[in-house]
């Protein structure tokens, strides 16, 4: 896989309406009538604005030389009907921003109408597949999963040591309800949900900054202001790769709370609920998680008394109905997004969610082409089937590298200390790592399609990654395994085939694992490489609950499971890179190295010095903009420690299916099957369509 | 007509008492799988992209009131499950009664037509084939209920959808089609449902009347030869009044002792065949709760559920057996 481009930070910094204003106040060249329907596949003759794929409405007219004339779905009239709560709909200049967000198709002006079919697991279990497609935030990655362009915000601003944010949002927009859109909203948002204690018992990591608040400044009615307390470049990045967006609709939420109305209470009682709060749940789910269940799931026998089934939304689509089925949505008549011949963004009508949480059932679904699109919950095992139905069932599969990898970690804390002394010794660890056949993993279990690598912390590697690092002991060699281990004081004292720890204690390492980390044909198969350099192994399945509560409660010898973030994640969080090197839920070592950093060196076990390096390191590397010369020195000495001292082991990288149905148009092949950027968000599932 | 009273109360009684302790035994059983609620709705919203302490957990759990006592907890949750209050669900957060609502009640509709249709099929069926000398009737029936029981319902399931896929476009799945989902109860969602609920009722009465004729035609067999039933062939009484007064009506006590354990069975095929066909009722939720979210709130509402309803069907039988076999209701009224 092609090496990854730094994010460029840097640059946007003066980004924005700030460089647009000066732009274009040099107009005053003759306009020509209607606009010439540029896609990115021909662009005739569009320049290219600012950010690749996309315009802000005016700088689109100036570059065009020309004026939109601006159409709507004709069925807008009868969808609105369906949003509860929606009056009679104003005509469409006044339902879309001044300077509406201007997007250029991948490869045709679309048609409206269709029904979008999804499949998902359950309620709120592996919907993002879903959600993503009608999401909007703040800002966006572009498909180069590499530049952060506008959305909902037309531009922002940083202030030079990174403390200040600033966003300029677009004058006119609205919510779905067609109440004005504004700087108060994200405000709201931020003090009087993400920091209200009876709505989140604890604030989120993301809202704060080295564990503090920031505050939020409404400048204007367009403009709304991030005071950090310290620098964190990475803030943008989290607007754009977040599910959670920085915005929530004050008219109509605050209306419940009964810090912000007196009567919220005694409204909700009248409706049938405890309190305002708990109808601010029932439509906020206390959670940023946009597809919590709705009043019309969560109180069937109440919804009718409230003012509307679901709070407003910015998003392409608003839910209509909602059930233990599945979920309908409607196009959301007030959308921000026009395309290049000036049709109100969405082009599909509607969409329709149900859910299928069978493997098998799920596959048939999708070779009967049931569904139109699908990446969550396909893995690699389906790809056969679902290649070989491509043409019969007219859809189309891409295979595309997934960002975490199977990974494996020794404990170097062990409590048998013998133990801990053998883990804990670097020529054991590279040892057990060129022990590993990963051609052969890859062609056994993966069908070849995968790609042998050591974990390098950075999922892409960034350019600052070395190239010698990406195969660090990755190559299969038993007889310097067999040499390392020697010298690592192991033998086999008792002839029994099996190599003895330096004190002549038995050395079995037991494999835990629980396929929903990773599969199983791999740890057999690593277990057995194991074993073939004397190194006894036992493999045994265990579920979730138990593989993770026996990883904390430090009871492995060695830990297994996915691991890998990007560069954008990591930019937000240092988890990745200090002790225990990742949460609860995920790939975990040194519990005591962890102990011993929580409680600032009274208990635990002291760690090395290059994971004390790395923690300073990962600080640092956040305080510092993405892409400078520090920046990647930083990143490139934090590669240089985690790998050369090999906590982690990887194994191979494998890439997964994605699925759409040939009718959905303007769809561009994905650079990852992921969630880290926030699935097909960067692909801009707003200009789909079905051609039916 | 007092002892008959006491006997309906005394098994009433039992009834509610088996009831608590199948309940303390679920809660138990729950107990012992590691992870605890506030631990799963965690990992939950890790999968959404949360990151997540050992403090979280703990803030949660206190908010949720794990860290009372065991037996407390049970306690007040049977106390209030006797009041149709289960309260919310772990992973989901919505109420247990209202998320089950009509849930419960369709999967056991499902169950007792199937039932009902598996006895309908298989009293008539299994005394024919008892009786009966034709070896070819005898052959193919034996080999029809034979391969109702050897064939794994979740299998017949996915035939008959991957045929349908084939032939008709439609995997069949759903309980309802798109258009009737989020309506309200009409005629017409009755009948689309119905043109749908067909199939699983099909699959799992397929098999429960395969076990069906086995056991009418094995008491059967057992019953014919006896020598009262030669008795009363020897005052004349022949044909089909001498199988149906005689030793059909002796075959009947056993078999409706069987209906509450046949439910159970029926209702352990459910939740798989539910799973395979995608139909959102109680059956699958169990399994959701079970084995993927692991919701213990949920699996433990529906399991008492379940649990109430077959002890309920018990209670019934045994009025029924009461009332309808002499031996018993002399053994009652003395």
């Amino acid at each position: 896989m092609k090496a990854f481009k730094p994010v460029k930070l840097a640059l946007p910094v003066c980004g924005g309406v700030v460089l647009m204003a000066a732009q274009f106040g040099l107009s005053g060249a003759a306009i020509a009538a209607g606009c010439p329907a540029a896609t990115v596949a021909d662009m005739k003759g569009v320049p290219a604005g600012m950010y690749p794929q996309q315009y802000n409405r005016d700088e689109f007219e100036k570059l065009a030389n020309c004026k939109l004339s601006l159409k709507t779905n004709p069925d807008i009239e009868k969808l609105n009907k369906r949003i509860r709560g929606n009056g009679d709909l104003p005509p469409l200049a006044e339902r879309i921003p001044e300077d509406a967000l201007i997007v250029a198709p991948y490869d045709s002006i679309g048609k409206y109408g269709g029904t979008f079919d999804m499949l998902s697991n359950a309620t709120e279990a592996g919907t993002s597949d879903f959600l993503a497609i009608r999401h909007v935030n703040l800002v966006r990655y572009s498909d180069d999963l590499q530049t952060i362009v506008p959305n909902v915000a037309k531009g922002w601003e940083w202030n030079g040591d990174y403390t200040q944010l600033t966003f300029f949002l677009r004058k006119g927009h609205k919510w779905s309800d067609g109440h004005p859109f504004g700087a108060e909203d994200v405000k709201y948002w931020y003090d009087n949900l993400s920091m209200n204690p009876n709505i989140y018992e604890k604030p989120k990591d993301f809202v704060l900054v080295a564990g503090e608040r920031m505050t939020v400044d409404v400048i204007d009615a367009q403009t709304v202001r991030f005071n950090l307390p310290a620098p964190k470049p990475g803030l943008l990045v989290h607007f754009a790769n977040s599910y959670a967006q920085g915005f929530q609709p004050k008219h109509f939420l605050g209306k419940w709370d009964p810090k912000m109305n007196p009567d919220a209470d005694k409204m909700a009682q009248a409706a049938g609920f405890e309190n305002g709060l708990d109808v601010l749940n029932n439509y906020y789910g206390n959670s940023d998680w946009t597809d919590t269940p709705s009043p019309m799931l969560r109180s069937p026998d109440r919804v009718g008394k409230l003012p509307a089934d679901t709070h407003p939304t910015l998003e392409s689509h608003i839910l209509v109905a909602e059930s233990t089925e599945g979920r309908h949505l409607v196009a959301n008549p007030y959308f921000f997004q026009v395309d290049t011949a000036g049709n109100q963004l969405p082009y599909v009508s509607e969409q329709d969610e149900i859910y299928v949480n069978e493997d098998e059932v799920r596959l048939l679904k999708l070779v009967n082409a049931e569904a139109d699109f699908k990446e969550q919950s396909l893995q690699l095992s389906t790809a056969p089937l679902l290649l070989e139905n491509q043409e019969k069932g007219d859809y189309t599969v891409h295979l595309r590298p997934e960002i975490t990898m199977s990974t494996f970690s020794f404990n170097v804390t062990s409590e048998n200390l013998e133990k801990r002394k053998v883990f804990g010794d670097l020529r054991f660890r590279q040892a057990m790592s060129v022990a590993i056949n990963r051609a052969e993993i890859n062609e056994s279990a993966f069908f070849g399609m995968g790609e042998a690598k050591q974990y390098v912390g950075f999922s892409p590697p960034p350019a600052f990654v070395e190239e010698k690092w990406k195969q660090h002991y990755a190559q299969h060699d038993p007889k310097l395994a067999s040499k390392l281990l020697e010298e690592a004081g192991l033998k086999d004292t008792d002839g029994d085939g099996f190599l003895e720890m330096p004190n002549g204690e038995k050395l079995v390492i037991n494999m835990q694992f629980a396929v929903q980390g990773v599969p199983a044909a791999l740890v057999e198969l690593v277990g057995q490489h194991w074993a073939a350099v004397g190194i006894q192994t036992t493999v045994k399945e265990v579920t979730p609950d138990e593989f993770r509560s026996a990883q904390s409660a430090n009871k492995l010898d060695v830990s297994m499971w996915r691991k890998g973030q990007p560069l954008a994640v990591i930019l937000g969080t240092n988890e990745m890179w200090v002790p225990p090197y990742q949460d609860y839920f995920n790939l975990r070592t040194a519990m005591l190295w962890a102990e011993w950093v929580d409680t600032n060196g009274a208990s635990g076990v002291e760690p090395p010095d290059y994971a004390k390096q790395l923690m300073d390191d990962i600080n640092a590397f956040q305080s510092t903009p993405v892409g400078t010369p520090e920046s990647d020195r930083l990143g490139a000495r934090l590669v240089e420690n985690m790998v050369g001292n090999l906590l982690f082991i990887g194994t191979v990288q494998v890439p997964a299916p994605i699925y759409h149905r040939n009718a959905v148009q303007n769809f561009v092949e994905y650079k990852t099957h992921s969630y880290e950027y926030y699935r097909s968000y960067p692909y801009r599932p707003t200009q789909w369509w079905l051609d039916e | 007509m007092f002892q008959f009273a006491r006997f309906a109360a005394t098994r009433a009684g039992l009834a509610i008492i088996t009831l608590i302790m199948v309940s303390f035994i679920v809660f138990s059983l729950m107990e012992l799988v590691p992870g605890d609620c506030a631990e799963r709705y965690l990992a939950f919203k890790n999968t959404q992209g949360s990151g997540i302490s050992v403090a979280d957990i703990e803030a949660e759990r206190n908010r949720l009131g794990l860290d009372k006592p065991y037996i407390v907890r049970w306690g007040k949750w049977i106390v209030n499950a006797f009041q149709g209050e289960y309260g919310d669900s772990c992973i989901l957060r919505l109420n247990i009664s209202q998320l089950l609502g009509e849930k419960f009640w369709i999967s056991l509709a499902i169950c007792l037509t199937s039932l009902l249709l598996a006895y309908l099929i298989a009293i008539p069926v299994g005394i024919i084939s008892a009786t009966s000398k034709n070896p070819l009737l005898n052959n193919s029936l034996r080999f029809v209920s034979y391969l109702g029981l050897a064939m794994p319902n979740f299998l017949l399931a996915l035939m008959i959808m991957l045929f349908s896929t084939i032939v008709f476009g439609d995997s069949l799945t759903g309980l309802f089609s798109k258009e009737f989902r989020d309506a309200a109860w009409s005629y017409e969602r009755v009948v689309d449902f119905l043109s749908r609920a067909w199939l699983p009722v099909f699959i799992l009465g397929w098999s429960a009347t395969a076990f069906a004729i086995q056991t009418v035609r094995a008491l059967m067999s057992d019953e014919v030869g006896k020598l009262y039933v030669l008795a009363a062939s020897a005052r004349g009484v022949s044909g089909r009044r001498l199988l149906w007064r005689y030793p059909a009506r002796h075959s009947l006590g056993p078999i409706i002792n069987s209906l509450g354990f046949d439910l159970n069975r029926i209702f352990n095929e459910l939740p798989i065949v539910a799973l395979i066909l995608t139909l959102t009722e109680a059956g699958s939720l169990l399994i959701e709760a079970l084995a993927r979210s692991n919701d213990q709130q949920l699996a433990g509402a529906i399991i008492f559920l379940l649990t109430a309803s077959i002890v309920g069907i018990n209670f019934i039988t045994d009025i029924i057996l009461a009332l309808t076999d002499p031996r018993v209701r002399r053994s009652i009224l003395g």
